[in-house]
């Protein structure tokens, strides 16, 4: 069996020409950045090569930072993390969309079994996965509201948990 | 036949919310061609929570608690995901002692879990004695539990750099008892699952999945080892202590549910094994290190191998008392997708053995509370609410 490193090596050699640049946060995990437009051929030579399996998608709100006196705010981004394993190695797939124009484009053609994680993304932080093939509800309930998306920051939970012991 | 052959024809059969399979709320639709199912459907979340949004509200003390209670019977592994990926985050880790108790707890839960999920997918076969039987075994293992930590369900063994409980020789003799006789107990369970003639006719060659299916499909743990899909987080890349004391990973060849069976309890064999392994050989040290209340700014991803198979952590600290954002994969939902699509030419009266063969737990993938602002309606109850309830309750 080859080693951790010769499989994170092997990777960022068949991610090469997608990448926008390459990271390495721990010994086992690469974290490579994304233009948009390099998701599918990044994920296609992923599962081409049969490098490890789609672990999960998971989405982080990145909210919108005031900018500089004078500057316009920076604008509000998702970032989407599509992260593969293989043994003890995870290569993280990192694109970030503007909440003006959060759409991705839906991996399901190349790995099926993303089409839970895709409607989660849709539901809990409103990216639209364009060609995702089931855009029904998957976690909220009927009643939910649209247009709200609960795993984004600026949504805040009626009853916030205080924090503080009481009672019993 | 695919939806679009069927036409306006199509029947559908509702499974569920309520109780398809095991004793949770999910949804299926499953579309029929006279007996033969012909496609189908998933609805989940009608146990969801939110609890990766209410992680972001709280200390991560508080949140190993909540990432206790996301699970039921897999409590522990929940919390060891996640004070491990804390533990990274922070750059400390577990003293020795500490990290076998992990373990320990870990491959009990394993058993109790495996045992559970026996009785059940019998139960769902029509094979009541070998559940009343698997679930009355059972009860060793929670008696074990429940001397280990004084809890039958959230055992609150870790610590965020450590755990709560030691575990005494006076304990590791009682458990080496209780293990003796599950093992006896697995010996027989094996002999029925592999001879007896009805339960054959009802799992083997029944919801067979591929190699190469399970490995397309997104399936974990037992489900996709029970396809030969060899991978287990335990083996492949070991925490707690299973660098010090392995587990044998288990697989088969035949991808049916008569595979599934044998895979866990083989499983549970192998878990006993090490339980024993570890009491030989325990290391000495402290239960606990030092951590400090604010975790450092970064990224971890955190894995574990919980009972029913590749558990996920993305954690990611702002350098705060709490998370930026805490997301859980547990390992139901990569199963779920198995099952849609091998229902497909089985026939309806096998669904809820297909259903059951995967494992599911419904409230690992719900996660979420309903959170209305309208107190007039008896129906709808706040999060404010709810704990007031509780607490008079409790008073």
């Amino acid at each position: 069996m080859s080693s951790l490193e010769e499989i994170l090596t092997s990777a960022e050699k068949l991610l090469h020409p997608y990448a926008l640049n390459f990271n390495r946060p721990e010994a086992n995990r690469l974290d490579v950045y994304l233009a948009r437009e390099n998701l599918l051929p990044a994920v296609k030579a992923m599962v081409d090569a049969r490098w490890g399996y789609l672990s999960t998608i998971t989405g982080v709100d990145r909210p919108a930072s005031a900018g500089e006196e004078g500057q316009p705010a920076e604008q509000g981004e998702i970032e989407v993390l599509y992260s593969f394993c293989a043994g003890a190695a995870i290569v993280t797939l990192r694109v970030r969309v503007p909440y003006t124009d959060a759409v991705l484009p839906s991996i399901c053609p190349l790995i099926p079994s993303a089409t839970l994680g895709e409607r989660e993304l849709m539901e809990m932080f409103g990216v639209k996965v364009e060609g995702t093939p089931d855009t029904s509800r998957l976690i909220l309930a009927d009643s939910w509201p649209e247009g709200v998306y609960p795993l984004r920051k600026s949504f805040v939970p009626a009853a916030r948990f205080s924090g503080k012991a009481e009672g019993g | 036949m695919t939806f679009e052959q069927h036409g306006e024809n199509r029947f559908i059969v509702p499974i569920g919310p309520q109780h398809p399979a095991l004793k949770e709320p999910g949804h299926f639709e499953f579309v029929v061609d006279g007996e033969i199912v012909t496609g189908a459907s998933v609805r989940l979340g009608y146990v969801h929570r939110g609890i990766e949004k209410g992680a972001e509200d709280r200390t991560w003390t508080q949140n190993l608690y909540l990432m206790e209670r996301i699970c039921g019977i897999c409590s522990h592994i929940h919390a060891t995901a996640f004070v491990q990926g804390v533990e990274k985050l922070a750059g400390v880790e577990a003293p020795p002692r500490a990290r076998a108790i992990r373990e320990i707890f870990a491959e009990l839960e394993r058993i109790h879990s495996h045992m559970l999920w026996l009785g059940v997918a019998a139960h769902e076969g029509g094979f009541d004695a070998l559940f009343m039987y698997s679930w009355r075994d059972r009860e060793v293992v929670m008696d074990m539990l429940e001397m280990l930590s004084g809890n039958r369900v959230h055992y609150s063994a870790n610590l965020i750099g450590g755990v709560k409980y030691d575990v005494t020789p006076d304990m590791m003799d009682k458990i080496r008892d209780g293990l003796n006789y599950l093992e006896e107990r697995l010996v027989h369970y094996l002999d029925v699952v592999n001879n007896d003639e009805t339960f054959i006719g009802r799992t083997r060659g029944i919801g067979t999945m591929t190699r190469e299916q399970a490995q397309l499909l997104g399936a974990v743990g037992p489900t996709a080892r029970a396809s030969n899909f060899a991978y287990d987080v335990r083996v492949d890349a070991p925490y707690a202590a299973y660098t010090e004391f392995p587990v044998e990973m288990v697989v088969a060849e035949e991808g049916d549910l008569h595979a599934r069976f044998v895979v866990r309890i083989l499983e549970t064999m192998e878990s006993i094994r090490v339980l024993r392994r570890i009491f030989d050989n325990m290391p000495e040290s402290e239960l606990v290190t030092r951590v400090p209340r604010r975790i450092p700014a970064g990224e971890t991803i955190s894995r574990v191998e919980a009972p029913r198979g590749e558990l996920f952590y993305f954690i990611s600290s702002g350098g705060g008392e709490k998370p930026e954002r805490v997301k859980v994969r547990t390992p139901s939902l990569c199963n779920w997708g198995t099952v849609i699509t091998l229902a497909v030419g089985h026939k309806l009266a096998d669904m809820p053995m297909i259903l059951a063969g995967i494992d599911p737990c419904f409230s690992c993938n719900d996660r979420l509370v309903m959170v209305k602002r309208n107190h007039h309606d008896p129906q709808l109850w706040t999060w404010a609410d709810l704990r007031n309830y509780g607490i008079e309750y409790y008073r």
